[in-house]
């Protein structure tokens, strides 16, 4: 406080405010000025609005996460990613299409598809395993059985994809196996890690093992049956498996193509053209196999929506906000606190340096790029729950996710859900006075102002 | 005159000195990609007869004149554009609210403004209109580089979809408007198909003449200098900024002209020619054709529509999968350019 009254430091005057934070106060007040104005004339409608800005902005917001991460790390936008949206919407239809038509599924299934699908997680089972298992077990046993005992794994992997595929009436069952495994799993490694610490000093392991082992069974067997029997579950497995499988397209993509054009890419461009290519195509493929005229997709929580203030939200878009939300805190831990996010941080500052300081960059970039399209196939169904699906629809997800990650701040994970719930309000109060055809347009001319007077968005990555 | 003693000469070559010429350019993949897409358009429309061959023909010289106009912006220029549609489309509307003839017009419910002008009378209309929404665009964009570039000119293609969809005083929405006028000059009107074709490929010599003199002049040297490297040139004291807006006007002027003759060829448009995905589709016939050669162009146009109408003939595709798997043709298309041939199929500049 000294500082000031002794003339080191003058209080901020009004001429100290730059031009554009200036126009930002400015604009900030115009909005709020608008909003009550708005409220004044029906605080019902202004609250019902904002829920359904919120409601798109989640999905918005999810999209905007996956585009600013890679874009982050690897400097382009895969615009692939609205394939991958297309795709986890088309996922669900795919294995649900019984419950969203009410007649045989026969009628979207293709043999075709489940091959190419089949492949893809073959590819990157067989990537993961080479990746990760392959070298630290090369040492203690022989590599030629490690790779019969990996390629036997691998096919295995593609064939229960196929058959998970051909049969999706029967989600539940062919899933429980897997999930009862990996919930076996999981459980013997926490129990192990609980009693080895307790237990160490003993010199016969085998009642640790016996009582370890049949916990873990036992768990896993339930869960396994609690799945197979309730039908119910099916659809949320779809949800799982339909994102999981957009994650893999994602990237086998990388691993299968991008990795090679970034060795010799001169410039940004040659990536978003060729990733273009790479949404051109799928876009088809899917119009092909699933015709362009819009499909619904199974009612997820009913249709009866909760009145809060007068305002209707359906309980489906609060679970797509508590989705935004839940996954942003994933990615916020993930990159914040994990040897994982270290490495991710390391390749976006220098790629080079990474590599030489033993990151693998090529297995964390692609893991990037899964995680992404991830939330991109995620973004895509639930969008698709809460209107239609239609094989287009992939693009202008994609062109409303980039813009969320660009108005948010590229490259910045708190910037993109933020941008993503500014796009979603902005769209949907921007299309109270005008028709709703305008809002794609409303988005764009945010982006413009955005680009115009703050090109680094609202959350500028450091 | 030196210049053009050696555009002549670099012409007459393959005439006068056929074996030589040969020798020299079978090297070259260029030659093989000519020959083969050009011998087997030859081949294909001479198999098909020639009422097939004229609408093929028009169709291609539609594409060849917007591919030539894109490439103008695309490849001598750099910029990444997808907003061409936006330029196409409006030279289309003007053309066809400036045409429609008033007493079809009257029989419809909702009224759009009627001139009945004759076609070569709306044509520049159209192309001005097409150089004034240009000039607005261009204001904007020109602030931006790469991958933003890119993301706003994918702004203005579907703002501009919305504006045709959606302006029904001056449009009429999804309805479209008929009765567009064909070209007619003095007593004689190119209402056959062949006359039509004849008027098309005047156009696209026209249009080809007029980016072949900006891209040898000076000019056109500054736009690849912008291209290589836009500080530099900004160095030497010429204003990037300026060429840029220039050259993006001409070129959606071009554009505004091929969106006329579309108007015109098809008598009838509505919002659904201009979708976002057809500025896509234009973009990939540049980037297929080749960057920074006008001839790269007509190539990829070429090839565009060959692949079309190619594949109604193809036993085992059904006929209402051809324009996906033409999508889907060259979505791969491009995917491989980028990996082993980055100029496009004779090009003159990497992406």
């Amino acid at each position: 406080m000294l500082k000031y009254f002794s003339g080191e430091r003058r209080l901020p005057s009004l001429s100290d405010i730059t031009g554009s934070q200036r126009l930002a106060m400015l604009l900030t007040l115009m909005v709020v000025a608008y909003i009550s104005w708005k409220i004044g004339q029906s605080a019902q409608q202004t609250l019902q609005f904002a829920f359904n800005g919120v409601s798109v902005g989640a999905v918005y917001a999810l999209l905007a996460m996956g585009f600013t991460m890679v874009y982050g790390t690897v400097w382009f936008f895969d615009l692939a990613f609205g394939a991958a949206a297309a795709m986890g919407a088309y996922g669900v239809f795919y294995l649900r299409s019984s419950e969203a038509l009410q007649v045989g599924q026969f009628e979207v299934q293709n043999v075709y598809l489940n091959v190419v699908m089949a492949a893809v997680v073959t590819g990157v089972i067989g990537w993961v395993l080479y990746t990760w298992l392959y070298p630290p077990l090369r040492k203690r046993i022989s590599p030629s059985v490690l790779l019969v005992i990996g390629a036997l794994l691998t096919i295995g992997a593609g064939i229960y994809m196929f058959v998970l595929l051909s049969f999706p009436d029967d989600l539940n069952e062919i899933l429980s196996p897997l999930i009862g495994g990996m919930v076996a799993g999981a459980a013997a490694m926490v129990l192990s890690r609980v009693y080895s610490r307790g237990l160490l000093g003993t010199r016969n392991l085998t009642p640790l093992v016996v009582v370890i082992g049949t916990g873990a069974l036992v768990l896993g067997a339930f869960c396994g049956l609690l799945v197979a029997r309730t039908p119910g579950s099916s659809l949320y497995l779809s949800w799982g498996v339909s994102s999981l499988l957009a994650g893999s397209v994602g990237l086998a993509l990388y691993r299968g193509l991008y990795m090679y054009m970034r060795r010799k890419a001169r410039s940004p461009l040659i990536m978003l053209v060729a990733s273009l290519g790479v949404l051109l195509a799928i876009t088809a493929f899917f119009t092909i196999i699933f015709q362009s005229a819009p499909r619904p997709l199974p009612d997820a929580f009913g249709s009866n929506s909760w009145e809060i203030g007068g305002a209707r939200i359906k309980p489906f878009n609060v679970f797509s906000i508590g989705v935004a939300f839940t996954a942003f805190a994933a990615l916020v831990l993930l990159l914040k606190r994990t040897s994982f996010g270290k490495a991710v941080r390391a390749i976006s500052d220098d790629e080079e340096v990474a590599k030489v300081v033993g990151i693998n960059t090529t297995a964390i970039i692609a893991i990037v790029f899964f995680i992404g399209a991830t939330l991109a196939g995620l973004a895509g169904l639930l969008s698709g729950h809460d209107t239609a699906i239609q094989p287009r629809m992939g693009l202008l997800l994609l062109l409303k996710g980039w813009i969320a990650s660009v108005v948010g701040g590229i490259g910045n994970i708190y910037g993109a859900i933020v941008g993503g719930f500014m796009l979603g309000l902005v769209e949907n109060y921007g299309i109270w006075d005008l028709a709703g055809e305008w809002k794609d347009a409303i988005a764009f001319m945010l982006l413009i102002l955005f680009l115009a007077f703050w090109p680094k968005g609202l959350l500028p990555r450091r | 005159m030196l210049r053009n003693l050696q555009v002549y000469s670099t012409l007459t070559q393959p005439f006068r000195d056929p074996w030589g010429f040969l020798k020299e350019r079978s090297r070259n993949p260029e030659l093989w990609i000519n020959l083969v897409v050009i011998g087997g358009a030859v081949l294909f429309l001479l198999s098909k007869g020639t009422g097939f061959a004229i609408t093929v023909g028009t169709v291609f010289a539609i594409w060849a004149i917007l591919a030539v106009s894109l490439n103008l912006v695309v490849g001598f220029t750099g910029l990444m554009s997808v907003a061409h549609i936006g330029f196409f489309g409006v030279g289309a509307y003007s053309m066809a609210i400036l045409t429609s003839d008033p007493l079809y017009e009257q029989l419809r419910s909702e009224t759009i403004p009627t001139f009945a002008l004759p076609f070569f009378a709306a044509l520049p209309v159209s192309m001005v209109m097409a150089g004034l929404v240009a000039v607005a665009m261009g204001s904007i964009l020109n602030r931006f580089r790469d991958d933003i570039f890119v993301l706003v000119s994918f702004g203005f293609a579907i703002i501009s979809f919305n504006v045709f969809l959606n302006w029904r005083e001056l449009t009429r929405g999804a309805f479209g408007i008929h009765a567009i006028a064909r070209p007619a000059i003095g007593g004689w009107e190119a209402d056959g198909k062949l006359e039509f074709l004849l008027v098309a490929l005047v156009f696209l010599g026209i249009v080809m003449l007029i980016t072949w003199f900006i891209v040898s002049s000076s000019f056109g040297r500054v736009l690849t200098a912008i291209r290589e490297d836009e500080q530099a040139i900004q160095v030497y004291g010429y204003r990037a900024a300026h060429y840029k807006m220039a050259v993006w006007v001409l070129s959606a002027m071009l554009a505004g002209l091929a969106g006329g003759l579309f108007a015109s060829w098809t008598s009838f448009i509505d919002p659904n020619s201009f979708i976002l995905l057809e500025s896509i589709l234009m973009v990939a016939i540049v980037i297929l054709g080749g960057l920074a050669t006008i001839w790269g162009s007509l190539l990829g146009a070429l090839v565009f529509v060959l692949l079309e109408e190619g594949m109604r003939f193809v036993p085992f595709i059904p006929t209402e999968h051809i324009g996906q798997g033409r999508q889907i043709v060259l979505g791969i298309l491009l995917v491989l350019l980028m990996l082993f041939r980055p100029q496009g199929l004779v090009g003159r500049y990497k992406l």
